[in-house]
């Protein structure tokens, strides 16, 4: 009888509520695109109040003794007492909150946005695999924000630990406030997301493909998506894990990590690094991926070393999970251990140099259009190797013993962060803009944005390494004074930076009143390869493809 | 080749004998001694510069370690450089020669290259071993013990919120640890410590822990950083080959007073650890002769009994001597602690005072050593 009952129309929404209830791959994409962008914008700003700290002159330790013994406070944000803004405790929690922010809001949804706009259309399909849970892995990002930056106005502030959150400073005694539990709640939600898009992508990569893309045809964005789901899916529940035992620890009376009741506080950073060291391939594959095609699509070639590319990005999606302690060399391991993380860590290199040799390869012999996408493409190949390159070093253990905890490494991981994965996700909006939102960015202004990135991503990160090297520790509200010079550079580098991204969100938010672009490949990137997602609309339809495209495209690896 | 085997003589005789040792310095040496161990950490000079200059692994590498470190990242850096610096210039260059112009040049069409790609996945394995082979046994010499530890210092450093506490546990020289030669040396005031000091080419063992929270110690010149962690040791040693005065920082995120948890560490020759570990030792017995002197007003009556009672004890030379210290040392550190006398009437109160001690060893102990 039930089969008889017509079925209820369903509901069309308009506006605001149509952007609420949507489950349409690329309005989510959208939203996790702004999302992003919103959260760099705050992430940003707590690095600037970082930066201007250290940028001032009670910045050095000699100040501040002077000043103790004058009976006057020394000029600075953080003050020890009465400062104008707080505190040293408000002081941690910027650091604590700036990486919180940047890692679990920017640069791990801002990957798995692109990958939700533009994979399904690369791959030709019509949606994600599992539309409504595309959106509720969206919307848990907002609580989780919430949760996490809210914690600035509970009583105690916000988590002061670090975004690592190492016992026992995240336990009771040291974090009394309950912005650490909301740290960790936060955490969750984040991690649910990032589980939820992994598996959706999963089974949209491998069972919504055109037919006739073959395994060996798929993009290397689709497949970077793809290994990076499969870390996802492994990785994130085992942080989950870490951050519960803190949870547990302070507030429900267990002692996982309280050593004086039989716990360990090393345990919770093996666990915690076993996620965190391949989360940060989550953090930059997929842009390796998307990369390739950015560069092919303006050289006018097809990619380099298709095989040798998927193959590598494997590799390191693999050894990426061994290679978690070279993050702890200093906490006293067994020596043979040690040194099995050295080498696990070096090895990593070998893959990514293929990839950087591929990148090269590619654009050699082409003809190569200089636009801001190119630019920031190979801007990310100069600063990602420069980032490698104290990678290099960091993983060779009896250096690290001195760089660990330095100024080195944030130079480095900045390095590698915004040279690297920053830079990409501009490379990508250059390149992708007009097929999200049918608009096209300003590439005048565009070259400013990228040159004034480059500038600052230089003086900020690049010295950074040289004040590590001279024995600057990182996570610190003052320093010598050895280290103002070098300060006060990495603050006009990060300035510019600063600027240059506050111009690339203007601008974005202009392109919306420019012109429609007429054409569904502005780029001409169909002209030498065939990529899905330029043989629609720009924007695609709802329905992303009038019919099935077209099948047999033409083949990655060049052999037809 | 005969000075440190002298110093070592010198240093048995003056451990193994200290009451009678022939080395206490003379009276007169006590500014030299108050000035070497009392070194300001964040001092500035006329122009406002750095007293005492960070140096790091590096550049100025001031032990064993930091040496072979120094040497493998110098190392390192040369064998890695082409890497950094061929794909930026082949960038580069590429982006120059294959730019688009008006001239009609198809673009190639090659999408891979077997040989190639065999030499840059080749390349780079090369390069890591070259590299890695030698770290493997800097690594096993920073990290498995080290074989023959007679000689070595022992000490437990303690990391808590927001200072270091170092407690010798064996001088070296062969001393059996039972000759009560534990003593700790703790915080002075904040953002200042006092030193570690250790000897010029005397390897230490640090047996490192902490009280509450993680911490990591960490002397850029030595080369060395470990994490503190409660519930754990861990260990490192060197070598100090460089005489001075070193800076270093707490390197894990600890609280409010990371920034502020500095280390300082002071390495002299042996002679003057002899000094060093010899005033420490009575140390502990003068606090009530400088607790009767701090006052605002002396109680002279008090400074006499405080004095008596730290001469009945002991009256050695060595006891002597480390009286004159501390009460020179603890009126030189009021300099850095706030809401004090400074600058030049802290400089004739304290005269004052220690000619009054002075005056009192010179009565109490009789015309022998009043000649000093
Ligand atoms: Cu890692
Ligand atoms: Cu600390």
């Amino acid at each position: 009888m039930s089969d008889t009952v017509p079925m209820p129309p369903i509901k069309r929404y308009t506006g605001v509520m149509d952007w609420l209830t949507t489950v349409d791959h690329k309005k989510i994409g959208l939203m996790y695109f702004w999302f992003v962008v919103f959260s760099a914008l705050i992430g940003g700003a707590m690095a600037g109040a970082i930066r201007v700290q250290l940028a001032m002159p009670g910045a050095t330790v000699e100040a501040m003794q002077a000043a103790a013994l004058n009976g006057t406070t020394a000029l600075s944000l953080f003050s020890d007492a009465n400062g104008m803004f707080g505190d040293r405790h408000l002081y941690n929690q910027m650091v604590t909150m700036h990486a919180s922010m940047m890692i679990f809001f920017v640069l791990i949804p801002g990957f798995i946005g692109f990958a939700n706009y533009i994979v399904p259309l690369m791959i030709g399909a019509r949606d994600m695999a599992f539309p409504k849970l595309n959106a509720f892995g969206f919307w848990l990002l907002v609580p989780a924000a919430v949760l996490q930056l809210g914690s600035f106005f509970v009583v105690g502030g916000a988590a002061a630990s670090g975004w690592t959150a190492y016992p026992p400073l995240s336990l009771k005694a040291a974090s009394a406030g309950p912005g650490q539990d909301m740290w960790i709640l936060g955490v969750h939600l984040v991690g649910v997301s990032s589980i939820l898009a992994a598996i959706n992508f999963i089974v949209t990569i491998v069972s919504l493909r055109a037919p006739g893309m073959i395994w060996s045809k798929l993009p290397l964005f689709a497949w970077a998506t793809f290994f990076v789901a499969i870390i996802q899916l492994i990785a994130t529940p085992v942080l989950a894990a870490a951050v519960t035992m803190v949870l547990m620890d302070r507030n429900f009376g267990t002692t996982f990590t309280i050593a004086s009741q039989g716990g360990d506080p090393v345990l919770y950073q093996h666990i915690f690094w076993f996620y965190s060291h391949p989360a940060v391939y989550i953090m930059i594959l997929p842009g390796f991926g998307a990369i390739s095609h950015v560069i092919a699509a303006f050289s006018h070639k097809k990619i380099f070393g298709y095989l040798g590319m998927v193959i590598a990005t494997g590799i390191i999606s693999f050894i990426g999970f061994l290679v978690w302690a070279h993050h702890m060399f200093t906490v006293g391991m067994p020596t043979w251990l040690q040194a099995f993380f050295m080498y696990g860590s070096l090895v990593i290199a070998v893959p990514t140099g293929i990839k950087v040799f591929s990148w090269l390869a590619t654009m050699w012999g082409g003809t190569i259009r200089f636009t801001v996408a190119m630019k920031f493409a190979a801007g990310f190949i100069s600063m990602f190797v420069f980032g490698g390159f104290g990678g290099l070093l960091l993983a060779l253990t009896p250096i690290d013993m001195s760089m660990h905890d330095s100024y080195f490494v944030v130079g480095h991981f900045h390095m590698a962060m915004v040279g690297g994965s920053v830079m990409l996700l501009f490379a990508m909006t250059y390149y992708w803009w007009p097929k999200m939102t049918g608009h096209m960015l300003c590439e005048k202004q565009g070259n400013w944005i990228f040159w004034l990135m480059l500038v600052g991503v230089l003086m900020a990160f690049m010295t950074m390494h040289l004040t590590g090297a001279l024995g600057m520790a990182r996570r610190v509200p003052v320093y010598f004074k050895d280290f103002l010079v070098l300060n006060h550079i990495t603050t006009v580098g990060y300035a510019l930076t600063f600027i240059s991204s506050v111009w690339f969100v203007i601008d974005l938010i202009r392109s919306y009143g420019r012109p429609k672009v007429t054409e569904n490949d502005p780029w001409h990137v169909n002209d030498v390869q065939q990529s899905f997602e330029w043989a629609t609309t720009c924007p695609p339809p709802v329905y992303n493809f009038e019919q099935v495209p077209p099948i047999p495209v033409a083949d990655q690896m060049g052999k037809h | 080749m005969l000075r440190p085997l002298i110093a070592l003589l010198m240093l048995c005789a003056a451990v193994s004998t200290a009451a009678e040792s022939p080395v206490v310095p003379a009276a007169e040496q006590v500014d030299r001694y108050v000035a070497l161990f009392n070194q300001d950490l964040l001092a500035l000079d006329d122009k406002r510069r750095v007293v005492t200059p960070i140096t790091g692994a590096f550049d100025a590498p001031a032990s064993d370690i930091a040496r072979d470190v120094a040497q493998a990242t110098w190392f390192s850096l040369l064998v890695f450089l082409p890497f950094l610096v061929l794909p930026q210039v082949l960038l580069i260059w590429i982006i120059w020669k294959y730019r688009k112009r008006q001239d009609g040049r198809a673009p190639a069409t090659f999408t891979g290259n077997h040989r190639l790609e065999i030499v840059w996945t080749a390349i780079p394995v090369v390069a890591l071993i070259i590299v890695g082979i030698p770290m493997w046994d800097l690594l096993y010499k920073m990290e498995a013990p080290p074989a023959d530890q007679r000689r070595d210092m022992v000490v437990e450093v303690r990391g808590k919120t927001y200072a270091w506490d170092y407690k010798y546990q064996r001088l070296g020289g062969d001393v059996p640890t039972t000759r009560g030669d534990q003593f700790e040396v703790g915080q002075d005031v904040v953002g200042m410590q006092e030193p570690i000091v250790l000897v010029k080419d005397r390897r230490v063992i640090m047996n490192l822990t902490a009280n509450d929270v993680n911490h990591a110690w960490w002397v850029p010149a030595f080369g060395v950083k470990k994490d503190t962690i409660k519930g754990r040791y861990t260990n490192v040693w060197f070598t100090p080959e460089k005489l001075g005065f070193f800076k270093g920082q707490c390197a894990e995120l600890c609280g409010q007073g990371h920034g502020i948890m500095l280390i300082s560490a002071l390495v002299v020759d042996e002679a003057d650890f002899a000094v060093w570990t010899e005033t420490q030792r009575h140390r502990a017995d003068t606090a009530r002769v400088w607790s009767a002197l701090s006052g605002t007003t002396v109680d002279a009556k008090a400074l006499e009994d405080a004095v008596g009672a730290y001469l009945l004890k002991g009256s050695s030379p060595w006891r002597l001597f480390s009286l004159r210290y501390w009460i020179a040392s603890n009126a030189a550190s009021l300099a850095r602690k706030p809401g004090e006398l400074k600058g030049e009437a802290l400089k004739q109160a304290m005269l004052a005072r220690r000619v009054q001690v002075e005056a009192l060893i010179n009565r109490l102990t009789g015309p022998t050593t009043a000649t000093n």
